[in-house]
């Protein structure tokens, strides 16, 4: 009886250090990022980051303001097409056509995009809109992210809607609700805070992605707000600009990485918060 | 028959019935869930439907507003009439159907919105009033749910900031508002602390008197303290049907004498 | 009957049962007792027989202690309940029963000063047996729910009644014919209304066994002896 006891507490003891242990390394190289990006960017993170143009090639001064706008632009684009896109599509998955055979072929295949390789998607986007178009363009890129995007929303408002429970459609639909109101005026209600964090993950995804992002928009070194020509953005920016033998080039790379990671960061702290909050309530 | 024994309100003879049902048989799936029953709802009377779970009680109830209709696959057979007229004919608007047959829960189901709208939502379903007139409906469902004096200065709270108890009794005012004939409770306590339940039956009795009530429930003691009549259903059949009062104390049936005298093996 | 679900439910019920099987035993007793203390002018019989009251008393408010406690903690539902009520009732008779048998023993203790006529108590012997008779078969029938005995004995209770009519005359002859029999005979005539009574509570018995088993009440009107309900013809004394 003991000796079991004293085995099992063993077992007990190892298993929390495995599990420690494993958990502090993830954590580790998490941390050594920040310290990398923090001790290479923040030396270059000042004002004119923000307002100045990427420089030409040798250039010892310049900022990122173009990359930073254009990136801006496209994830609010992506964000704004894929947001409303994956909520109707997880509306449709969660509500009504639950026990379709077809909803379980469209989770299926959300699933596999959720997981594509995004340079898969800039190619499918190059293919399909580049090349028509003729060229290089934001709009191409901001469909590139919205396909991003949108098997995201989709996930985690379908997840949200499951979450609502089933008395409250009932209790609405007794009143004798139609079901469209009832999704729109009770259920999205519900589900409120778990969209929206949804959605500000998708944001925070898409707005890191460089892949798709070179075969739709490449990069511009000037300032550009015009979606059908190629527009600057951040990720492409730092990838071609840590590639260079520049000194300052490579400087304002990684103040672009910090800028990028601090930005994601935030909009993932910003879901946590709110998913903290809906399970409060 | 030892008439003596019941209430006055049972022994005034038959009321006008509200809810006809004939040989209805229920399906989920290919399961047979329902078979052939048929019982009357009296008008201004508490029904209350007792079983052992699984019984079928609350899939009855169900039929009754059709809501097992948001469930594929469900479906149901045979006669159900409410004021004569068969509800389960696909050309009767269900959501129509629902604002005359309201329904309570058993876990409460407040809307995430303030008390006032949780009430207002049902209303503007049906109606466009004055803010004024709306309000006085708003009030009039509370006070009829005996709710008004605990959150009268506090209506732009979040329903979902009362107690379980205030809220089953919001769930209530929201049905009561929009008027209609009939009010389904599913085992409306079954969440609720013994004051919170005594404060719904009491309630309950109250709305008798301008509601035709059915309510399902675990409870068998609740169901001798609230209804007027008394089904017994067992493995998806009614078993027995009878004046509450007859079936707690002498039900015909073996079957029924064993589960209300906790003999069920 | 199956058993309950709760066992220690199973032993509650069937403690109640063998109270009144034991009040049920003690009544009879008592009123036999009684009848030969009184018919063999037994003075330390009576004295007994008054004694046992106490017991009966006791094991009523046992009975009716445990039913109350019963209630209250199982809430109980259909026969169950029925069971409990009917054993309030007839625990209430049955102790009804003990005080009249007593108080025919008080009297069988007063007469033994006087004893005259005796033949007069024959009558009133007869009266007895029958009446101890319906006391056991309606603690009989109690005991196995027996609905056939249970018509039986609330039929039977007529003679009883009947027999109570010629007692009565009885005695009234023997008081016309010597004043002096009047003290003696007095007391006869209280322990036939004792024994009439102990009749009716067999009945009274008999109809709550009716409605524990059957849920249901037996008809008001039972079929009444020669008298009327309120004891013998008086009008015709």
């Amino acid at each position: 009886m003991n000796k079991i006891y004293a085995r099992r507490r063993r077992v007990d003891i190892l298993v929390k250090f495995l599990c420690a242990g494993s958990a502090a390394f993830g954590l580790i190289w998490l941390g050594l990022i920040l310290f990398t990006l923090l001790s290479n960017g923040l030396g270059g993170l000042r004002a004119s980051v923000f307002t100045q143009m990427t420089p030409p090639p040798g250039a010892v001064e310049g900022g990122l303001a173009n990359a930073l706008a254009g990136s801006l632009i496209m994830t609010l684009i992506a964000v704004a097409i894929g947001a409303p896109l994956g909520m109707l599509a997880a509306t449709y998955l969660a509500e009504y056509g639950k026990h379709e055979k077809l909803s379980a072929v469209i989770r299926f295949v959300n699933d596999i995009l959720l997981s594509a390789p995004s340079i898969i998607i800039g190619l499918f986007i190059y293919g399909a809109v580049v090349v028509p178009m003729g060229g290089f363009s934001a709009l191409a890129g901001s469909l590139a992210l919205a396909v991003i995007a949108i098997p995201i929303v989709v996930r985690t408002t379908e997840d949200m809607l499951y979450l609502v429970p089933t008395p409250l459609r009932e209790a609405s639909a007794a009143l004798g609700m139609p079901r469209s109101l009832v999704i729109r005026r009770i259920l999205y209600r519900a589900a409120r805070t778990g969209i929206i964090t949804g959605v500000l993950l998708a944001t925070a995804r898409a707005a890191g992605e460089t892949a798709p992002l070179l075969f739709t928009v490449l990069s511009n070194q000037f300032w550009s707000l015009d979606l059908t020509t190629a527009m600057a953005n951040l990720p492409v920016t730092i990838n071609n600009f840590v590639q260079s033998p520049y000194a300052y080039w490579k400087q304002l790379a990684w103040t672009g990485a910090l800028i990028i990671t601090l930005a994601v960061l935030g909009l993932n702290i910003g879901a946590r918060v709110l998913g903290a909050e809906r399970s409060k309530t | 028959m030892n008439d003596m024994s019941l209430t006055a309100e049972t022994r005034a003879g038959a009321r006008p019935v509200k809810f006809a049902v004939n040989n209805l048989n229920f399906y989920y799936g290919g399961a047979r869930a329902l078979k052939n029953i048929t019982f009357d709802l009296e008008t201004n009377r508490v029904t209350a439907f007792i079983g052992p779970s699984g019984c079928g009680k609350s899939t009855l109830l169900r039929v009754l507003n059709r809501i097992y209709e948001l469930y594929p696959a469900q479906r149901a057979e045979g006669e159900v009439l409410l004021d004569g007229k068969s509800i389960l004919d696909p050309s009767v608007d269900v959501n129509l159907l629902r604002a005359r047959v309201g329904m309570v829960f058993q876990k409460p189901t407040p809307f995430p919105m303030t008390i006032h709208d949780n009430i207002a939502f049902g209303i503007r379903l049906y109606e466009k009033l004055p803010k004024s007139e709306l309000d006085g409906r708003i009030e009039s469902a509370l006070r009829s749910a005996a709710l008004w004096s605990e959150v009268k200065d506090k209506l732009n709270a979040s329903g979902l900031s009362l107690s379980g108890g205030q809220q089953q009794r919001l769930c209530i005012a929201r049905t009561v508002a929009i008027k209609p004939e009939v009010i389904l409770f599913d085992e409306p306590c079954s969440a609720l602390d013994p004051l919170s339940t005594a404060k719904i039956e009491e309630l309950i009795d109250e709305l008798k008197a301008s509601y035709t009530i059915a309510v399902v429930t675990h409870n068998m003691q609740q169901a001798a303290r609230v209804s007027q009549y008394t089904a017994f259903m067992y493995l998806g059949e009614l078993v027995e049907f009878d004046v509450t009062e007859k079936m707690f104390m002498a039900p015909k049936k073996k079957q029924t004498q064993d589960y209300i005298t906790g003999r069920f093996g | 009957m199956n058993e309950h679900i709760v066992k220690s439910y199973d032993e509650d019920l069937q403690l109640v049962g063998r109270k009144i099987a034991e009040m049920g035993g003690i009544a009879e007793q008592m009123l036999n007792d009684a009848m030969d203390a009184l018919s063999t002018f037994d003075a330390d019989l009576a004295m007994r027989t008054v004694a046992l009251d106490a017991r009966l008393d006791l094991l009523q408010r046992e009975i009716e202690g445990k039913c109350v406690v019963t209630i209250a903690r199982r809430q109980p539902m259909a026969v169950d309940l029925r069971h409990l009520m009917a054993a309030i009732h007839i625990a209430a008779d049955l102790e009804r029963v003990g005080d009249m048998a007593k108080n025919i023993a008080k009297r069988s203790m007063k007469i033994v000063e006087d004893p005259r006529a005796p033949r007069a108590i024959v009558g009133l012997k007869r009266m007895s047996e029958l009446a101890s008779a319906q006391l056991k078969d309606v603690l009989d029938a109690y005991s196995r729910l027996d609905l056939e005995r249970v018509a039986f004995v609330w039929k039977r209770d007529a003679e009883i009644d009947a027999l109570e009519d010629i007692v009565f005359r009885d005695l009234l002859t023997f008081m016309m014919e010597d004043p002096r029999n009047i003290s003696f005979c007095t007391h006869l005539l209280f322990c036939s209304k004792n024994i009439e009574r102990i009749g009716d509570h067999a009945t009274n018995i008999a109809e709550t066994i009716h409605y524990l088993a059957t849920g249901e009440s037996m008809p008001l009107d039972r079929p009444k002896g020669a008298g009327s309900a309120d004891g013998p013809a008086i009008a015709d004394a």
